[in-house]
Order: C-alpha cells, then sequence, then structure tokens
C-alpha cells in the first residue's frame, strides 16, 4: 500500500534528515583543533540584552560591557589603581580662585582697603615681605598669579514655583563688587583658610553678598540669601583639568579624534535634552574650553576630587552627534528635528567610538558582534571578533560554556569548586566591592558608647560565618574602603571573637548579668531588635546568627525581617531602628560624604545610624577637596582610625566573586627581539583579570610559559 | 496550539455524553474504570496525591512545624538526600524533623522534603482553586446563555461573541502578562488562571443545557411551574455536570503545569510559599551540584499531572456510552 | 456562501475591536507603570519620568492613548519604549526567527502523528496501543522546561556539541552546507520539545477519528464484502477519518505567533515568544499590544479558513 509506506517512510526520513545533522556540528575540541578562526574569537555571555549603545546614555551592565570595548575615555585606572592616560597623553590640575573685595572689613594692619590695596598686599606677602607661618607660605608659594577682576552690573533671571502656582520669573539686578583671581600651580582647599591669616578672621563671612543684589518683585525678598548664595559665593575655588590628547587617535569611520570631541561628550551629558542617566556626576562642571585640538580644559564649579574619575566615560564622535548631523538624519526619517534627539538617533544601535573593537553587528536577544580596530592607537588586540551573545538563563550559560561556544560567562558560586579542580580550566577570584555590615541606630540608648558597640561585634564569630554560611567566599574588612586601595587601612585589626571580652567591656559600660543571665543596668534588661530586609536569605542568616551570639552573652534580642520597600520607607529612611544588618556597594573612589558626615543623617539620608565625629566630619570634606594622592590617602587611613574605633557598624565581611576560563586562553606578547611570549592570564589588584584582554588569544594547545618576572 | 487539539477531542466527546442518567450508574462505572488499569493508577495516584498533600499541610504549618519548610540553615546548603544533619554547626530547634535530610536541602539549607511537602498543598490549592473558579464561571456563563438564549437571542449572542473575544487571546501569554502586570500573590496567580480557562467549560455547559432544555423532564419541571433558577440549579446542572467534571480533571493538572513554566519564567507564587514549580525552577540551577533539586520537583510534577491526565481520560471513557459498549 | 463570508468578516471585525479595547484596557489598568517611567526606579528624576510620560501620551485620558495606539499601528508608526526601534519591525525580525521552528516542529507533528495513531487505532487495546497511550500522557505531563534540561544535558555532556541558540558561533567560514546542517542540528532539539505536545494530543485524536469510523456501517461493510485488512484501514477508513484534520490546518495558524516563551528562554532562540516576554517584563506596552493585537487577528483568520474549509470540503454542510 503506498498510502501507508509513505505514511511511516515520510516521519523516518525526516527524523533521519534532522538527525544526521549531528555530524556537522563541531564538539569543544574539534572547534578549538579543527577551526583556527575559532581561536581569533572571543565569545562572552549576557543574560541581558543592551539597550543603547551610547556611552552617554547607556545605564545598564550589558550596554556598558559593549560601550567599554567601542568606546575610549581620555583616562582609566592601571593594575595599581593608578590614573593613566588613553586618549589624553598627559593631563594637569590647577586651579582658579577667586574672592570678593570686601570694603567694609578690617584687614589687620591696614584697615578698610579697596580692590588695589587687597592685590598689593598680596603680592607683597607672596614675595615674602612679611613674617608669616609655614602654612601660609605654602599657600602663597603655590600662587601663581593674581589679579583683579573689575566690578560689573548684570541681571539674573530665575524662575521660581510658589505652591499652586505658575512658575514666574524673577528678576535680580546684580551690581558685583571687584574681585581678585589667584591662579594656582595645584589645588589649595586651605588658601582661603591660610589667606584669612593676612586678609583678617571675618574678612571672607563678613561680605555682605545680599547687599549687592535687589529683586524686582517684594514677593521673593525673603529668597534673597538663597540667591546671593548662588550668585555672589565670597570665596570660589574653580579647579581646573587640562588634558592633553593623544594625537592620530582615529574614530573607526577614519576621523581623527580631537579636543572639540571632548567639549562636545561633556556637553551632550549636561545637555538636559539629552536624558543622560550620568548628568549629576557631571554636574559640577563650570565650562569646558578647547584650547587648540590636542589640549582641551574643564573648569569645575567647587573642589570635587572624584570628578577626575569621571572622564574615564567613553568620547562620542562629535561630527556625528551634532545638531546639524542629528538634523540631518531627523529629516531624513521624516521626524520633527526639534523633538529629535540623540536618543532616537541610529547611532544607538551603529556605535562608532576610538576603543579596540568595531561595532559590526546587533541582533536583538541574539548578539552583537565586533570586530578589532586595525587602527587602534595601541596596536590592535589579538582577537579579530568580539562577539557578545545574550543568553537569558544562566544553566544554558554554563551548557553553551561546556559546548564550548562561549569562552566566559558569570559563573555562579556554587559551580566553582567543582569548575576549579577541572584542569581544562582557570580561574580567577577577587574581592568584590561590596560589604555587609550591622548598623547601630547612635541616637538611641545604649548604642551611643562606643564599648557598647564594639562588644557587639566582638560576640559574633565573624570567621565562621564566613566558613560556614559563605564557604569562604568572603574576608573579614574593618571600614568603609575598597579593601584593594591605597585608601583602606590594613594596620588596622579587626574586631576579636571573644565574648569573655565581650562581658568585660559591658560591664565597664554598666550592663551586669542578672540572676536569669540577662544583662541589666539600672534595672533595665538590654534588650532590642535587630532587622534587615526580607528576601535576601544571607542577611537573613546572619540575623538568626547574630541573635544567637548575643543571647549567648545575655542580650535579648528580637528580630524583625521586614519587606524591602517598608524597610526602607519606614524604617531606614525615618531612623526608626535599634540595629540592622545592610551593605553597602562603594566605588573606587573614597567619597564618604553621604554615607558618615554628620550633616547627612536626617531623615531619607545615607547616615541613617547618625554617625557623628567632628574629626570625622572635617576628614570626609577634606578627602572630596583633595586633589594630592598622598595627602588623600593619609586622610583616609586616619579617617579609617577613627571609623574602627569608633565602630557605628560591625563591620563583617567583603564577599568574592570567580570567573572561569579555558586554561588555554594566555596572553601573547612580542618581547623585545620579536618573539612571540606566552604569559598566564593574572589578575589585577582590584582582580580585573580583562585588563590584559587586548592582549590575550585562544592557544590550539596549552603553551609553555615564560618564566614569571 | 495545544490548546487547539484539546477543544476538538472535547467538542467530539461532548456530542456523545449520556443524556439520561440510569440507577446502576456509579456500580456499572466502576466495573468500566477498573477495566481501564491505567485509569485505576491515576486514580490512586490521585488520592495519595490528596492524602499526602492534607498530611503536608498539616506537618509544615503552625508556629513551630514538624517539618518547617522556612528553617534557613546556611551552612548546611546543598546536602545531598538522606544525609545527617550537622549536628554542631546547627541550633537544637535547626535539626530537620525526621533527623535526616530525607530529600536533601536546597541553596539556602532548607529541606527539601518540608518544602515538597507544602508545595504538595499549594500545588493542589492552585489546580483546584484555578479550576474551581473556571468551572463556576463556566456554568454560569453557559447555563445563562443556554436556558436563556433561546427566549433571548441577544444574551446567548452577546455571551458566546464574549466567549470568542476571550478565546483570541493566547491563553498563556495572556495569564503571563496580567500576572506579570499585577502584584506576585499566589491568589492572583489562581484567579487569574481561573478566569482565562472557563470558555471550554461555557461552550459544553452551553450545548448541554440547548439539548437538554428539549427533554422531556424540563418540560415539565416548568410546566409545573418551577421557577427557572431552581431548574437551572436542580434539574439541569447535575445533568450537565459529567463533561465538565472531565475537563475539570484535565484542567487541574494544566493549571499545576501552567504554575510551574510561570514559576520557571519567575512569575509564579512569590515566596515563602513552595510550590513545586518554583523549587524546580530555582534548583534547576544546581542541576549539577544538586541534581536532587531538580529531579524530585520534576518527577513529582510529572506523576502528579500524569495520574490526572490519566484518571480524567479514563473518566471521559466511562461516560462515554459509545465507548462502553465497544470496551 | 457570498453570504456567509461577509457576515463572517463582519462578525470577526466586531470582536477583533472589543479584543482590541479589552487588551488596552488589560495592560493600562494594572497597577504599576513601565519602567520607564517608574517614579520608584532610580535612575530618573522627576522631570525625565513626566517627559517620558509626555512623550507616550501617558498624561492623556485612556481613550485618547487607544486611539493615538491603533491609530499608530494601522499607520506603522508604532515604536517600541524600549529602544525606539519600530515595532513592526522588530515583530518581523523575530517572526523570520520563529518560522523555521513552527514549520519544523508542525511537520514532525503531523508526519509522526498519523502512522502512530492509525497504528494505535488498527491494534486497538494491544500492547501497542497502551503503550502509545500511556507515552502520549506522560508527554502531556511532563513540565516543558524540565524535559528541555533533561535532553540540553544529556546532548551537551554525551556528545559535547552545543545546542543553544540558532546556531554555532565561531564557525568561522565553514562552507555552505556545513552551515545549513548546523543550523538544522540547532533547530533540532526546540522544535521536537515544541512539537511533543502536540503529537501526544493529535495522535490520540486519529486514533480516536479512526475508531469513530471504523466503527461505521461502511467500513463493516467494506471488510464483509472480504477487502483486504490493510486496505479496509488504509483505504476505506483513513480517507475519512481524515475529513475533520483538513480543517484543522486553519487552527495552526496561531502558533505562528504563539510560539513557546519558555523554550524559546531556554535555548535564548530570538523568536516572538521571547520578544513578547521580554516586552512583558520591561512593560513595553506597544509590544505587548501589538503582539496580543496581530495573534488575535490570527486566531480569527484561522477559524475563518477552518470554516471555509469545511464548507468545501464537507458536502453536507450548506450554509
Amino acid at each position: 500500500m503506498t498510502v501507508r509506506r509513505v505514511l511511516i517512510l515520510a516521519p523516518a526520513v525526516l527524523i533521519i534528515f534532522l538527525l544526521q545533522s549531528y555530524f556537522w556540528v563541531p564538539t569543544y575540541e574539534e572547534q578549538t583543533r579543527g577551526n583556527p578562526g575559532r581561536l581569533n574569537e572571543y565569545i562572552a555571555a549576557s543574560i541581558g540584552d543592551a539597550s543603547i549603545l551610547n556611552p552617554i546614555l547607556s545605564a545598564d551592565s550589558a550596554s556598558g560591557d559593549i560601550n567599554s570595548m567601542v568606546f575610549e575615555g581620555l583616562i582609566d585606572r592601571d593594575e595599581e589603581l593608578r590614573f593613566r592616560g588613553r586618549l589624553a597623553t598627559s593631563w594637569e590640575i590647577y586651579e582658579d580662585a577667586y574672592f570678593y573685595i570686601n570694603e567694609e572689613a578690617r584687614i589687620p594692619g591696614v584697615g578698610r582697603a579697596g580692590v588695589q590695596q587687597v592685590e598689593t598686599l598680596l603680592q607683597r606677602a607672596k614675595a615674602g615681605e612679611s613674617p608669616v607661618s609655614p602654612e601660609l607660605r605654602t599657600s602663597l608659594g603655590n600662587i601663581r598669579e593674581i589679579s583683579i577682576v573689575p566690578p560689573r552690573e548684570f541681571l539674573v533671571t530665575k524662575s521660581e514655583k510658589a505652591k499652586d502656582e505658575e512658575a514666574a520669573e524673577v528678576k535680580i539686578r546684580v551690581s558685583s563688587p571687584a574681585r581678585i583671581r589667584l591662579v594656582l600651580n595645584r589645588v589649595d582647599q586651605d588658601l582661603f583658610d591660610n589667606l584669612s591669616y593676612i586678609l583678617g578672621k571675618k574678612y571672607f563671612d563678613s561680605f555682605d553678598a545680599q547687599g549687592c543684589l535687589t529683586v524686582d518683585d517684594e514677593k521673593w525678598q525673603e529668597k534673597l540669601p538663597a540667591y546671593a548664595d548662588e550668585i555672589l559665593p565670597v570665596t570660589e575655588h574653580n579647579p581646573i583639568v587640562v588634558f592633553h590628547l593623544r594625537p592620530d587617535v582615529k574614530f573607526h569611520d577614519g576621523h581623527v579624534f580631537d579636543a572639540n570631541d571632548v567639549k562636545f561628550t561633556c556637553e551632550a551629558i549636561i545637555n538636559p535634552k539629552n536624558l543622560s542617566p550620568r548628568i549629576a556626576t557631571y554636574e559640577p562642571v563650570k565650562r569646558v574650553e578647547v584650547v587648540d585640538p590636542l589640549t582641551v580644559r574643564i573648569v569645575y564649579k567647587r573642589l570635587y576630587s572624584p570628578a577626575l574619575e569621571t572622564w574615564g566615560m567613553g568620547i562620542i564622535p562629535e561630527h556625528l552627534l551634532n545638531d546639524e548631523a542629528l538634523k540631518k538624519e531627523a529629516i531624513r526619517l521624516g521626524k520633527d528635528p526639534e523633538k529629535f534627539s540623540m536618543r532616537q538617533s541610529s547611532f544607538s544601535r551603529n556605535p562608532i567610538g576610538c576603543g579596540p573593537f568595531v561595532f559590526r553587528q546587533w541582533k536583538s536577544d541574539r548578539h552583537i558582534i565586533l570586530d578589532r580596530f586595525d587602527d587602534y592607537w595601541e596596536g590592535p588586540p589579538n582577537y579579530r571578533l568580539y562577539i557578545y551573545r545574550i543568553i537569558p538563563d544562566v544553566l544554558t550559560q554554563e551548557m553553551e560554556f561546556y559546548a564550548g561556544t562561549i569562552d566566559h560567562y558569570g559563573v555562579p558560586p556554587h559551580q566553582v569548586r567543582r569548575l576549579k579542580d577541572d584542569p581544562k580550566y582557570q580561574s580567577f577570584s577577587g574581592l568584590s566591592l561590596g560589604y555587609t555590615y550591622i548598623g547601630y541606630n547612635m541616637r538611641r540608648e545604649p548604642f551611643n558608647d562606643p564599648r557598647v558597640r564594639r562588644a557587639l561585634g566582638m560576640a559574633i564569630n565573624v570567621d565562621k560565618i564566613i566558613k560556614y554560611v559563605l564557604h569562604d567566599q568572603g574576608e573579614r574588612i574593618t571600614g568603609p574602603f575598597v579593601k584593594q586601595t591605597d585608601y583602606y587601612n590594613h594596620g588596622i585589626p579587626p574586631v576579636p571573637y571573644d565574648p569573655e571580652g565581650a562581658l568585660k567591656l559591658l560591664d565597664k559600660a554598666g550592663w551586669e548579668p542578672n540572676k536569669e543571665g540577662w544583662l541589666e543596668k539600672d534595672g533595665k534588661r538590654f534588650q532590642f531588635t535587630l532587622i534587615t530586609n526580607s528576601g535576601n536569605p544571607l542577611r537573613e542568616a546572619l540575623l538568626a546568627i547574630a541573635q544567637d551570639a548575643w543571647k549567648k552573652i545575655g542580650i535579648d534580642v528580637r528580630t524583625d525581617r521586614v519587606e524591602w520597600a517598608v524597610f526602607i520607607e519606614e524604617r531606614v529612611d525615618k531612623a526608626d531602628f535599634d540595629a540592622l544588618i545592610l551593605g553597602w556597594l562603594m566605588g573606587l573612589e573614597p567619597d564618604l560624604y553621604e554615607v558618615w558626615h554628620s550633616s547627612q543623617t536626617d531623615p531619607y539620608q545615607l547616615n541613617f545610624v547618625g554617625f557623628k565625629n567632628r574629626e570625622a566630619d572635617d576628614l570626609i570634606i577634606k578627602v572630596r577637596q583633595e586633589y594630592d594622592h598622598d595627602r588623600q590617602v593619609a586622610y583616609c587611613r586616619r579617617l579609617h582610625e577613627i571609623i574602627a574605633r569608633e565602630q557605628p557598624y560591625t563591620f563583617l565581611y567583603v564577599g568574592k566573586w570567580t570567573a572561569v576560563l579555558d586554561m588555554r586562553i594566555v596572553i601573547q606578547e612580542t618581547d623585545s627581539l620579536g618573539n612571540v611570549v606566552y604569559k598566564k592570564i593574572t589578575p589585577t589588584k582590584t582582580g580585573n583579570f580583562t585588563f590584559y584582554f587586548n592582549k590575550w588569544r585562544k592557544l590550539p594547545e596549552l603553551p609553555s610559559f615564560a618564566a614569571e618576572g | 496550539m495545544t490548546n487547539d487539539y484539546t477543544k476538538a477531542i472535547s467538542k467530539d466527546s461532548d456530542a456523545n455524553a449520556p443524556a439520561v442518567p440510569r440507577r446502576s450508574r456509579l456500580r456499572e462505572s466502576w466495573q468500566l474504570l477498573k477495566q481501564n488499569r491505567l485509569a485505576v493508577v491515576g486514580l490512586v495516584i490521585f488520592v495519595l496525591f490528596f492524602c499526602t498533600a492534607f498530611i503536608g499541610l498539616v506537618l509544615t504549618t503552625g508556629t513551630n512545624p514538624i517539618f518547617d519548610p522556612a528553617m534557613v540553615r546556611l551552612q548546611e546548603k546543598l546536602r545531598p538526600p538522606l544525609s545527617r544533619p550537622n549536628l554542631e554547626a546547627l541550633r537544637p530547634e535547626e535539626v530537620p524533623g525526621a533527623g535526616v535530610y530525607l530529600l536533601g536541602t536546597d541553596d539556602l539549607g532548607r529541606d527539601l522534603f518540608a518544602r515538597m511537602l507544602q508545595g504538595a498543598w499549594v500545588s493542589l490549592t492552585v489546580g483546584f482553586v484555578a479550576v474551581g473558579i473556571s468551572v463556576l464561571v463556566g456554568i454560569l456563563v453557559g447555563g445563562i446563555a443556554g436556558y436563556f438564549g433561546q427566549n433571548h437571542t441577544s444574551i446567548d449572542t452577546l455571551i458566546m461573541r464574549f466567549v470568542d473575544i476571550m478565546l483570541c487571546f493566547p491563553s498563556f501569554f495572556l495569564i503571563l502578562t496580567v500576572v506579570a502586570l499585577l502584584p506576585a500573590s499566589m491568589y492572583n496567580i489562581m484567579i487569574v488562571i481561573g478566569l482565562t480557562s472557563w470558555m471550554g467549560s461555557a461552550r459544553f455547559v452551553r450545548a448541554e443545557f440547548l439539548s437538554l432544555r428539549e427533554q422531556d423532564f424540563v418540560t415539565a419541571a416548568r410546566a409545573l411551574g418551577v421557577n427557572d433558577w431552581r431548574i437551572i440549579f436542580r434539574h439541569m446542572i447535575p445533568n450537565a455536570i459529567a463533561p465538565v467534571l472531565v475537563s475539570a480533571t484535565i484542567g487541574i493538572a494544566t493549571a499545576i503545569l501552567t504554575e510551574a513554566g510561570l514559576s520557571f519564567l519567575g512569575f509564579g507564587v512569590p515566596p515563602p510559599h513552595a510550590t513545586w514549580g518554583n523549587i524546580l525552577s530555582d534548583g534547576r540551577r544546581f542541576i549539577f551540584d544538586a541534581p536532587w533539586l531538580t529531579f524530585a520537583p520534576g518527577f513529582a510534577i510529572l506523576i502528579v499531572v500524569l495520574s490526572f491526565n490519566l484518571f480524567g481520560e479514563g473518566l471521559r471513557d466511562i461516560l462515554n456510552p459509545k465507548l462502553r459498549e465497544r470496551y | 456562501m457570498l453570504s456567509f463570508i461577509g457576515r463572517s468578516i463582519i462578525q470577526k471585525t466586531v470582536t477583533l475591536f472589543f479584543v482590541s479595547v479589552v487588551s488596552f484596557l488589560i495592560i493600562h489598568l494594572a497597577p504599576g507603570e513601565p519602567s520607564q517611567v517608574d517614579p520608584l526606579n532610580p535612575k530618573f528624576t522627576p522631570e525625565i519620568v513626566e517627559r517620558f510620560r509626555k512623550e507616550f501620551h501617558l498624561d492623556k485620558p485612556m481613550y485618547v492613548q487607544y486611539v493615538y495606539f491603533y491609530r499608530d499601528l494601522f499607520t506603522g508608526k508604532t515604536v517600541s519604549w524600549k529602544d525606539n526601534q519600530s515595532v513592526l519591525a522588530k515583530i518581523w525580525e523575530r517572526f523570520l526567527n520563529s518560522l523555521p521552528l513552527f514549520i519544523v516542529g508542525t511537520v514532525i507533528t503531523w508526519t509522526l502523528s498519523f502512522p502512530v495513531g492509525i497504528r494505535a487505532a488498527v491494534g486497538r487495546s494491544g500492547l501497542y496501543d497502551r503503550s502509545t497511550t500511556f507515552l502520549s500522557y506522560l508527554l502531556i505531563s511532563i513540565p516543558g522546561f524540565f524535559f528541555a534540561y533533561m535532553l540540553i544535558i544529556v546532548v551537551v555532556t554525551r556528545f559535547h556539541v552545543p545546542v543553544i541558540g540558532m546556531e554555532t558561533f565561531g564557525l568561522g567560514d565553514a562552507p555552505w552546507l556545513h552551515l545549513i546542517m548546523d543550523r538544522v542540528w540547532h533547530l533540532l532539539l526546540p522544535s521536537v520539545l515544541g512539537a511533543t505536545g502536540g503529537i501526544a494530543i493529535l495522535s490520540r485524536y486519529v486514533r480516536s477519528q479512526m475508531l469513530e469510523v471504523e466503527g461505521q456501517d461502511y467500513v463493516r461493510t467494506a471488510r464483509a464484502k472480504g477487502v483486504p485488512e490493510e486496505q479496509v484501514h488504509y483505504k476505506h477508513a483513513l480517507r475519512n477519518a481524515l475529513l475533520p484534520f483538513v480543517t484543522m490546518f486553519g487552527l495552526i495558524l496561531p502558533g505562528l505567533i504563539g510560539g513557546s516563551v519558555i523554550i524559546e528562554s531556554i535555548f535564548s532562540w530570538p523568536g516572538m515568544g521571547r520578544m513578547a516576554y521580554e516586552a512583558i517584563l520591561a512593560r513595553d506596552y506597544p509590544i505587548i499590544l501589538t503582539v496580543n493585537f496581530i495573534s488575535a487577528v490570527l486566531v480569527l483568520a484561522g477559524t475563518f479558513i477552518s470554516d471555509l474549509l469545511y464548507l468545501v470540503v464537507d458536502p453536507r454542510i450548506r450554509l
């Protein structure tokens, strides 16, 4: 019967056809051995797809991964975390400082003085005509130039919005007095403090800025002090960064990179039309000046040393994204040129930068392919292709890794142990940037006593937590700085596990065990509630462990797990807690202002434990205004000491991450004699194992490594 | 695609459904069921599953349950089945109920056996409540359309058009959308599954009613002046319920699978409730390091859903007079 | 006939209109906002949120939004909120990716179900029948993703070949036959997985349809006439049993756009299902609504076609 035969043959043929395709697919080994092309490709896996390939607009990590390959910043950090030049060959930082002449103030030995007199006074002091303190000497010696800014009259318009009213325009007439401009060789945050030795203690504070302003409408009179601070600040630091750019760097389209691109990038971020998520970190920028095609000068509104790091931001090509280009594109696409912004531009899906890899193709939810850039200024990378695959499922990523079609994926910790022992792979691990802590509400009894806080820390066996709960995927930490940086003070020993010692400390603080074994002071039992957010099992486990540990020394602890939104809004933001378990993610910059400064203790601010320490405050401000690395490090270490002494938190641990790669991926370099040398991949200080990515390549077989030097 | 085939089969069988119940039906049904060995096995597992779920409910709830499915012991994570707890690292109240981890522990050191027990109850509830909702809505809508439809064609048309509209949505996609947009909760999932799957029962009931209302006993009841609602509930629904029951049994199986699918995509019953679906979808990450986390819930779902399907199919055969003669 | 077509089209257009209203309501009445305008999202300042709301017309009343949306949809101007790409272009691209999966899956389903179902019907209650019955229930009952993982793990750990995605990455410039076969291999697992449920159900249906027909008088007559068994089954019974399946061709149409969210996520197959799923995650309303609308159109078109086929095939029905 034909019908019958067809019915049986059709599926059989189909199945055989489908199954035979197996023989065409390469196995793990065949991919590396039988196919030299594959060795020149690096395939990474990601859970999520990129969203926008424009470094100034992207906010997600997948877009960030690609942008860091396609675009290049002016600077980045080297193995030791120092800044190093990329598109900039070098940079210098100096300062323009200004102050207004206060004609009402009496200058010691001079009396009331006009601008000319003040200028001569300073010139003389600089020339060393009068004996001064060493600090003032340094500050004066640092002054390169003194000049006068003449007084001027101008009009400022502000838009104000009173309750339930339309926005109104406020016109402010300003008649500013003369100003002295000081050009400094390097940034000096103590300048005005020191100058007040010459000009008198009250010279700056008594300046009447409000007197120089007139508002057209009486209604806004009460706003005057705020306007005065904003329009006529008596003293002003304008740190200036001058970048000298690398010559002959090309964008992928062959256009030569120059200072206009830097200026454009910065202005595009600040431009509110572009809705850049990075706008906050560029807010201190006052203006960007192009000095010549290879020199760009950035003037800041105030002292803010973390600003330098923002220049690691990828530079975008001005010639493709300026208003004119966007207008053309809008017209071509038939869209309203007024509304058309960089966000709508097709550039975001076809980026052009000057990084080591050239964008080739982006298939949504599938892959992004980059080719190497043969004209890359540092020499082209070894890999010809960089492929970024989007695989939304962790398990299938793992399967693809075993099948050899991805070279790298984010290995979850539980797989680490198994893969580490596999001779096929090499693994890297490093400390992450986040730490976990127990924070105490220092506004409340008995947490206002540092001895109590230390004792609470001493009762918890953190080493055991790391061993059993984290399975050694963590390390102890003693303070709020990134452990791999210089800012971290390694001289501070962690709080020891010592329940006996804890009891002694508590005894000194007045807490004694009662008959039932609970600690008591003035007839009141030591009792409080420890909270954390629900949904984080690690923190929930810590909750139980801490409760148990404290119970053992006679403290009656209750615990509570609160849903995240409620936890933040009701408990943390309103500082309504005794003690809590939380974590912070740190940046490499040592700016502690938001979390540790005493001005940040109000509701909804981040210093919710209420840490207030005058010396610490002072240091925190100094750190963020200091541009000199060594001095910053000294301030930070001191700050670390204070925080460790005060124990506002019990610092628990920093977690670890691990990456796994095929053993045959190595660093390939050419030595001075022109021989090819292979080196093992080693992570840098922060554990960045991809630091030398451009020199990586995969070999068909494991090579013999050059002697480690 | 799957749905359409099911519909096709159901349409086929409901036309053949019995019209008038017979006295010896129950016994006869039992006889018939006994002949279908797969269905008997299905029924046995079905009953066992019920018992497990109830016992599980008792053992895993309360302030200090014998098996605590929520007890996190991070130091005991990913222990294989039947391993003994490390007593020195645990506080006394953390030691598992049976003295050993019967099915091992998960990535947070929770006792998998306890979680499976709790999950049995949750899966059962999800299945039953969802199907309960869908059957109730189906009977109500189908009943109204079928009973009043003849005199008021507009009601029937309106209702059946609405059914058509609902059928236009791809069901899993619709469930996914709604569940993703609503806040995650077990009740939302049950309600959403229920409210998106009543169209089949509505159609059965309407068809049954259309034929039943022509039957003599309905005419007689109406002649006696029995009011409409009493006729519907007392006389017609009991006669129309059979095909609905069959589809409900299979519907429970589908609901359990749907919940597992939703869990896989991250929209299932949210913690702290354990369901087999979310145990499975959480556990798959550890498939090489802790295969028990995938296999235990995977096979549990497979077996239970299979038993529901087999039993449901057996029921269908019993209720189908044509097949009765044949077997 | 013509009046039937006309009535049917009008009716279906009305249904479609209501579907569009209902789906619009479901999405816009649900609590929460798209992530781009979520005030809780720390990345966005209130002004940015305000700007987005304006751009997406979210500040307008609901019916205006509805009109705007469908106006944009019909003029092809709808853009995704997530990346400003044209929705129709995105759907088309994904549709082309899902298409081979759909075709291979459907072909497997239909070619496999018939022999299996017929054989089961012929040897009714025999070992083969009972084991295929059991097997088909097993296939319906197994959670799809569980089964998928089992298969992937077996293939990867035993055979060490890649199975995820649409092709093996890094094949370089292998000959075209090689590339095609590689693609076929990557199609194999997901389409088989997608077909399992269909095979199980369809083969059961074939079986019951065959049994139904074999009980008919004309089959009995043929047998009594002394027609060989095989001819009875394949000529007399099968032909008549095939009738209802013809109409089912219309019903596979919606499968074109449905795809399987789960299978596509596991195999990271960039198809329709996954796009829809990611749109749901990102609350990308234009994509969700468009996919919903297109699939409703396909469902209605499918039933329309199957009604028509029924008209053509079955001479007993004349409307």
